[in-house]
Protein backbone atom coordinates (compact mmCIF):
# COMPACT_ATOMS: atom_id res chain seq x y z
CA UNK A 1 0.00 0.00 0.00
CA UNK A 2 1.46 3.43 -1.03
CA UNK A 3 0.05 5.31 1.73
CA UNK A 4 -0.39 3.19 5.19
CA UNK A 5 -0.77 6.46 7.19
CA UNK A 6 -3.86 7.95 5.24
CA UNK A 7 -5.28 4.33 5.53
CA UNK A 8 -8.82 4.38 7.31
CA UNK A 9 -9.18 1.47 9.98
CA UNK A 10 -11.06 -0.73 7.54
CA UNK A 11 -8.79 -1.01 5.13
CA UNK A 12 -5.91 -1.36 7.92
CA UNK A 13 -8.32 -4.72 9.48
CA UNK A 14 -8.71 -5.70 5.98
CA UNK A 15 -4.64 -5.95 5.07
CA UNK A 16 -4.03 -7.22 8.53
CA UNK A 17 -6.68 -10.33 7.40
CA UNK A 18 -4.53 -10.92 4.46
CA UNK A 19 -1.63 -11.03 6.41
CA UNK A 20 0.53 -7.29 6.68
CA UNK A 21 2.28 -7.29 9.35
CA UNK A 22 2.27 -3.15 8.43
CA UNK A 23 -1.15 -3.27 8.92
CA UNK A 24 -1.04 -4.54 12.28
CA UNK A 25 2.13 -2.32 13.52
CA UNK A 26 0.27 0.67 11.70
CA UNK A 27 -3.26 -0.19 14.14
CA UNK A 28 -1.41 -0.65 17.54
CA UNK A 29 0.26 2.94 16.28
CA UNK A 30 -2.76 4.67 15.93
CA UNK A 31 -4.42 3.00 19.46
CA UNK A 32 -1.51 2.56 21.59
CA UNK A 33 -1.36 6.08 23.33
CA UNK A 34 -5.23 6.42 23.94
CA UNK A 35 -5.57 2.87 25.10
CA UNK A 36 -2.28 3.56 27.72
CA UNK A 37 -3.78 6.39 28.81
CA UNK A 38 -7.07 4.62 29.18
CA UNK A 39 -5.42 2.18 31.46
CA UNK A 40 -3.82 4.68 33.18
CA UNK A 41 -6.62 6.47 34.15
CA UNK A 42 -8.51 3.12 35.37
CA UNK A 43 -5.57 1.38 37.13
CA UNK A 44 -3.43 4.18 38.04
CA UNK A 45 -0.13 2.58 37.48
CA UNK A 46 2.03 2.97 34.42
CA UNK A 47 3.05 -0.91 34.54
CA UNK A 48 -0.81 -2.10 34.65
CA UNK A 49 -1.65 0.28 31.66
CA UNK A 50 1.46 -1.15 29.93
CA UNK A 51 -0.16 -4.69 31.13
CA UNK A 52 -4.01 -3.83 29.78
CA UNK A 53 -2.28 -2.10 26.37
CA UNK A 54 -0.55 -5.32 25.66
CA UNK A 55 -3.27 -7.87 26.62
CA UNK A 56 -6.01 -5.56 24.40
CA UNK A 57 -3.86 -6.01 21.36
CA UNK A 58 -2.96 -9.18 21.92
CA UNK A 59 -6.55 -10.55 22.49
CA UNK A 60 -7.58 -8.14 19.11
CA UNK A 61 -5.47 -9.54 16.98
CA UNK A 62 -6.27 -13.36 18.25
CA UNK A 63 -9.82 -12.26 17.28
CA UNK A 64 -9.22 -9.89 14.09
CA UNK A 65 -10.56 -12.12 11.58
CA UNK A 66 -13.46 -12.84 13.28
CA UNK A 67 -14.19 -8.95 13.14
CA UNK A 68 -16.95 -8.10 11.00
CA UNK A 69 -16.76 -4.04 11.34
CA UNK A 70 -20.55 -3.91 12.61
CA UNK A 71 -18.76 -1.62 15.30
CA UNK A 72 -15.36 0.45 14.80
CA UNK A 73 -12.74 -1.01 15.26
CA UNK A 74 -11.47 2.08 18.01
CA UNK A 75 -14.81 0.83 19.95
CA UNK A 76 -13.87 -2.10 19.73
CA UNK A 77 -10.62 -2.00 21.07
CA UNK A 78 -12.14 0.16 23.78
CA UNK A 79 -14.41 -2.61 24.48
CA UNK A 80 -11.49 -5.12 25.36
CA UNK A 81 -9.98 -2.83 27.17
CA UNK A 82 -12.60 -1.65 29.63
CA UNK A 83 -13.05 -5.76 29.96
CA UNK A 84 -8.83 -5.58 30.67
CA UNK A 85 -9.48 -3.03 33.28
CA UNK A 86 -12.18 -4.56 34.89
CA UNK A 87 -10.15 -7.58 35.43
CA UNK A 88 -6.84 -6.09 36.17
CA UNK A 89 -8.68 -4.35 39.05
CA UNK A 90 -10.42 -7.40 40.70
CA UNK A 91 -7.38 -9.39 40.34
CA UNK A 92 -5.28 -6.78 42.35
CA UNK A 93 -8.20 -6.44 44.90
CA UNK A 94 -8.61 -2.16 44.18
CA UNK A 95 -10.95 -0.16 46.15
CA UNK A 96 -14.49 -1.82 45.95
CA UNK A 97 -16.97 0.98 43.94
CA UNK A 98 -18.89 3.07 45.67
CA UNK A 99 -22.11 5.07 44.82
CA UNK A 100 -22.39 9.06 44.37
CA UNK A 101 -25.62 10.20 45.17
CA UNK A 102 -27.34 13.45 42.96
CA UNK A 103 -28.03 14.96 46.59
CA UNK A 104 -24.81 15.18 47.68
CA UNK A 105 -23.93 17.71 45.46
CA UNK A 106 -27.23 19.50 45.96
CA UNK A 107 -25.89 22.07 48.89
CA UNK A 108 -28.89 23.73 50.98
CA UNK A 109 -28.24 27.16 51.36
CA UNK A 110 -25.94 27.36 49.10
CA UNK A 111 -25.54 28.85 45.68
CA UNK A 112 -25.01 26.41 42.61
CA UNK A 113 -22.54 28.46 40.79
CA UNK A 114 -20.05 28.91 43.85
CA UNK A 115 -17.43 27.18 41.97
CA UNK A 116 -13.69 28.58 40.56
CA UNK A 117 -12.17 26.12 38.20
CA UNK A 118 -9.07 27.72 36.73
CA UNK A 119 -8.45 27.88 32.66
CA UNK A 120 -5.67 25.44 31.39
CA UNK A 121 -2.40 27.62 30.02
CA UNK A 122 -0.56 26.23 27.38
CA UNK A 123 1.94 29.17 27.81
CA UNK A 124 6.17 27.39 27.94
CA UNK A 125 6.15 30.22 30.89
CA UNK A 126 3.14 28.60 33.24
CA UNK A 127 4.84 25.06 33.25
CA UNK A 128 4.89 24.96 37.11
CA UNK A 129 1.39 25.83 37.25
CA UNK A 130 0.36 23.43 34.77
CA UNK A 131 1.89 20.72 36.37
CA UNK A 132 0.53 21.81 40.10
CA UNK A 133 -3.28 21.81 38.03
CA UNK A 134 -2.64 18.39 36.14
CA UNK A 135 -1.80 17.00 39.76
CA UNK A 136 -4.71 18.37 41.16
CA UNK A 137 -7.10 16.96 38.09
CA UNK A 138 -5.10 13.33 38.33
CA UNK A 139 -6.02 13.63 41.72
CA UNK A 140 -9.32 14.28 41.48
CA UNK A 141 -10.19 11.62 38.73
CA UNK A 142 -7.97 9.21 40.86
CA UNK A 143 -10.57 9.27 43.54
CA UNK A 144 -13.85 9.22 41.60
CA UNK A 145 -15.08 6.05 42.15
CA UNK A 146 -14.03 3.37 38.76
CA UNK A 147 -17.68 2.85 37.59
CA UNK A 148 -17.73 6.41 37.13
CA UNK A 149 -14.36 7.01 36.07
CA UNK A 150 -14.81 4.89 33.01
CA UNK A 151 -18.00 6.42 31.76
CA UNK A 152 -16.18 9.84 32.11
CA UNK A 153 -12.98 9.06 30.73
CA UNK A 154 -14.97 6.98 27.52
CA UNK A 155 -17.22 10.34 27.39
CA UNK A 156 -15.63 13.21 28.23
CA UNK A 157 -11.70 12.03 27.26
CA UNK A 158 -11.99 9.81 24.55
CA UNK A 159 -15.03 11.28 23.20
CA UNK A 160 -17.45 8.69 22.59
CA UNK A 161 -21.40 9.41 22.14
CA UNK A 162 -23.21 8.18 24.91
CA UNK A 163 -24.86 5.49 22.51
CA UNK A 164 -21.15 4.07 22.18
CA UNK A 165 -20.26 4.22 25.50
CA UNK A 166 -23.31 2.07 26.72
CA UNK A 167 -22.19 -0.03 24.15
CA UNK A 168 -19.22 -0.81 24.95
CA UNK A 169 -19.31 -0.99 28.78
CA UNK A 170 -22.77 -2.84 28.33
CA UNK A 171 -24.77 -0.62 29.88
CA UNK A 172 -27.93 1.15 29.88
CA UNK A 173 -27.72 5.06 27.78
CA UNK A 174 -29.50 6.10 30.76
CA UNK A 175 -27.65 4.59 32.92
CA UNK A 176 -24.35 6.16 31.43
CA UNK A 177 -25.77 9.83 31.74
CA UNK A 178 -26.74 9.45 35.36
CA UNK A 179 -23.09 8.38 35.65
CA UNK A 180 -21.25 10.94 33.45
CA UNK A 181 -23.18 13.52 35.47
CA UNK A 182 -22.39 12.57 39.07
CA UNK A 183 -18.64 11.64 37.85
CA UNK A 184 -18.33 15.67 36.02
CA UNK A 185 -19.84 17.19 39.20
CA UNK A 186 -17.82 15.17 41.47
CA UNK A 187 -14.63 16.16 39.79
CA UNK A 188 -15.90 19.96 39.75
CA UNK A 189 -15.79 19.63 43.86
CA UNK A 190 -12.87 18.22 44.30
CA UNK A 191 -11.22 20.24 41.66
CA UNK A 192 -12.21 23.46 42.94
CA UNK A 193 -11.68 22.84 46.20
CA UNK A 194 -8.20 21.53 46.19
CA UNK A 195 -7.41 24.98 43.52
CA UNK A 196 -9.07 27.34 46.41
CA UNK A 197 -6.58 25.00 48.96
CA UNK A 198 -3.59 25.75 46.56
CA UNK A 199 -3.94 29.46 46.26
CA UNK A 200 -4.38 30.27 50.27
CA UNK A 201 -0.92 28.06 50.46
CA UNK B 1 -30.16 25.44 46.00
CA UNK B 2 -33.86 26.79 45.43
CA UNK B 3 -36.45 24.37 44.36
CA UNK B 4 -36.39 25.47 40.68
CA UNK B 5 -32.38 25.27 40.32
CA UNK B 6 -32.96 21.41 41.88
CA UNK B 7 -35.35 20.71 39.03
CA UNK B 8 -32.89 21.52 36.74
CA UNK B 9 -29.72 20.63 38.29
CA UNK B 10 -30.05 16.60 37.58
CA UNK B 11 -30.33 17.45 33.70
CA UNK B 12 -27.68 19.88 33.37
CA UNK B 13 -25.44 17.90 31.64
CA UNK B 14 -27.27 16.20 29.33
CA UNK B 15 -28.31 19.85 28.53
CA UNK B 16 -24.87 20.67 28.09
CA UNK B 17 -24.26 17.59 25.87
CA UNK B 18 -27.42 18.64 23.72
CA UNK B 19 -29.47 15.30 24.84
CA UNK B 20 -32.59 16.71 26.06
CA UNK B 21 -35.88 17.29 24.16
CA UNK B 22 -36.41 20.44 22.61
CA UNK B 23 -39.07 21.38 24.80
CA UNK B 24 -36.88 20.54 28.17
CA UNK B 25 -33.78 22.36 26.83
CA UNK B 26 -35.98 24.94 25.91
CA UNK B 27 -37.12 25.27 29.47
CA UNK B 28 -33.74 25.52 30.95
CA UNK B 29 -32.61 27.99 28.54
CA UNK B 30 -35.84 30.14 29.88
CA UNK B 31 -34.70 29.47 33.67
CA UNK B 32 -31.23 30.08 32.73
CA UNK B 33 -31.84 33.23 31.29
CA UNK B 34 -33.17 34.67 35.01
CA UNK B 35 -31.10 32.26 36.94
CA UNK B 36 -27.18 34.25 37.29
CA UNK B 37 -26.65 31.09 39.66
CA UNK B 38 -27.11 28.19 37.41
CA UNK B 39 -25.63 29.93 34.36
CA UNK B 40 -22.62 29.95 36.59
CA UNK B 41 -23.03 26.65 38.05
CA UNK B 42 -23.68 25.15 33.96
CA UNK B 43 -20.10 27.35 33.21
CA UNK B 44 -18.26 25.32 35.60
CA UNK B 45 -19.26 22.27 35.12
CA UNK B 46 -18.44 23.31 31.67
CA UNK B 47 -14.95 24.28 32.51
CA UNK B 48 -14.65 21.64 34.17
CA UNK B 49 -15.09 19.18 31.23
CA UNK B 50 -12.78 21.21 28.98
CA UNK B 51 -9.58 21.36 31.70
CA UNK B 52 -10.08 17.51 32.06
CA UNK B 53 -9.52 16.96 28.43
CA UNK B 54 -6.62 19.36 28.10
CA UNK B 55 -4.73 18.11 30.96
CA UNK B 56 -5.48 14.21 29.71
CA UNK B 57 -2.92 13.69 26.53
CA UNK B 58 -0.80 11.09 28.04
CA UNK B 59 1.31 8.73 25.56
CA UNK B 60 3.00 5.66 26.64
CA UNK B 61 6.83 5.58 27.34
CA UNK B 62 8.85 5.09 24.29
CA UNK B 63 10.43 2.09 25.76
CA UNK B 64 6.82 0.46 26.60
CA UNK B 65 6.20 1.19 23.56
CA UNK B 66 9.04 -0.74 21.61
CA UNK B 67 8.26 -3.73 24.31
CA UNK B 68 4.83 -3.81 23.26
CA UNK B 69 5.69 -3.80 19.28
CA UNK B 70 8.23 -6.76 19.83
CA UNK B 71 5.80 -8.98 22.30
CA UNK B 72 3.04 -8.14 19.69
CA UNK B 73 5.83 -9.43 16.54
CA UNK B 74 6.86 -12.36 18.14
CA UNK B 75 3.06 -13.16 19.49
CA UNK B 76 2.18 -12.73 15.48
CA UNK B 77 4.86 -15.10 14.17
CA UNK B 78 3.04 -17.91 15.75
CA UNK B 79 -0.47 -16.53 14.24
CA UNK B 80 -1.43 -19.45 11.11
CA UNK B 81 -2.09 -16.40 8.66
CA UNK B 82 1.52 -14.54 8.89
Amino acid sequence: MNNIQQQTDEHLVRDFKSGSTRAMEKIVERYENPIFAFGLKMCGQPHDAEDITQETFLSAFRYLDGFRGEAKLKNWLFKIAARACIKKRRKKKCEPDRELSLESFMHDGESPGRYDIPDWSEDPADNVLRAELKHIIDKAVTSLPPKYRMVFTLRDIEGFSTGETAEILHLTPQTVKTRLHRARLFLREEIANAYAEKKIQ
Amino acid sequence: MRRECKAHFKKISEYLDGELDPGTMEEIESHLSECPECRDCIDSLRKTIRLCKQASPEGMPDAMKRQLHETLRQCLEGHPSR
